[in-house]
């Protein structure tokens, strides 16, 4: 099968009227960083009740299951199925470029992955995106 | 399941199907992009930004749509994207995608999903101080491109269109 993919500008103009469809039909603009926040409510709701309820931006954004958290589900099941469509899945912990650079660690590049998870999130929240 | 859910569904179903087609969810394409080695990422970031934009505004003309405009607050922009870029360049995967990076195989974006929540909690733990003080550095309400310059809206497009397409020759010229 093509583990050469398609070529990124026909698959990235593809998005592009997807993106297009989705504000014409459902009047909504592709978006993922606000559900991460709504995540970040449950989990602190469940270890830390009190403290949750004092800050007010995880008050403004409740658990909800919307449109964006079903977006994210379903970029989660369209990737899914190409890569097993395509025969592209493939159980990978620690990725090629890492481990020639960092090692085989799947531990030190999970932290770091972590770290870098934190940081990328507070900056997109911080921007609005 | 409303309608609303169901649009999110589909939508995310088409939306991840082409990013792994793309083959921009991997974390080895992501990384070669930001080493100046390979631009599949760019290249299709581009190009759907350049549909979209050319796609939005069609039916904004038409008076089908609703933009969506975000505030330029220059404390918030500036500094989240400076943040935003370090944290990409640590995780190698787009916070927001990298579920689809997990759907492929990829258990190192487990990791990064686990940190966004995280750091989303973080933002909302000092969000008084920087409602307070970074979103009132430089904030220019909801302003966009042509009112800036002052110019309708398709001579933006146009112009950003074309550097895109300069651009895409200059990657091609070089194999990037």
């Amino acid at each position: 099968m093509s583990r050469d993919g398609w070529n990124p500008y026909v698959a990235g103009s593809l998005t592009g009227l997807v993106s297009v469809g989705s504000v014409w039909f459902a009047g909504k603009y592709f978006g993922a960083s606000t559900t991460f926040v709504r995540a970040a409510t449950v989990v602190e709701q469940a270890v830390a009740p009190e403290h949750a309820s004092t800050l007010d931006y995880l008050v403004k954004h409740a658990a909800k299951m919307d449109w964006q958290a079903y977006f994210i589900v379903g970029i989660f099941l369209g990737a899914l199925a190409a890569a097993l469509l395509f025969g592209d899945f493939k159980v990978e912990a620690v990725p090629p470029m890492w481990r020639r650079r960092f090692g085989n660690s799947s531990v030190k590049r999970g932290v770091v992955a972590f770290i870098g998870g934190v940081i990328a999130m507070y900056g997109a929240r911080l921007a609005d995106g | 399941m409303n309608s609303d859910l169901v649009y999110g569904l589909v939508t995310g179903v088409l939306f991840g199907f082409l990013l792994q087609r793309g083959r921009v969810i991997r974390y080895d394409k992501q990384i070669a992009a930001l080493r100046i080695q390979d631009f599949t990422i760019l290249k299709f970031m581009l190009s759907t930004v350049v549909v979209a934009m050319i796609g939005t505004y069609f039916l904004y003309d038409l008076g089908a749509v609703k933009l969506s405009i975000k505030p330029m607050i220059v404390g918030g922009v500036v500094g989240g994207g400076i943040l935003f870029g370090i944290g990409w360049g640590l995780l190698g995967y787009c916070p927001g995608t990298s579920v689809a990076a997990l759907a492929e195989g990829r258990l190192d974006a487990l990791w990064g999903i686990a940190g966004s929540v995280a750091g989303a909690a973080l933002y909302a733990e000092t969000f008084p101080w920087i409602q307070a003080k970074v979103l009132t550095i430089g904030d220019y309400g909801k302003i966009t491109l042509p009112q800036v310059f002052g110019v309708n809206h398709w001579v933006v497009i146009a112009g950003v269109t074309v550097l895109a397409i300069l651009f895409f020759r200059w990657a091609e010229k070089k194999g990037l």
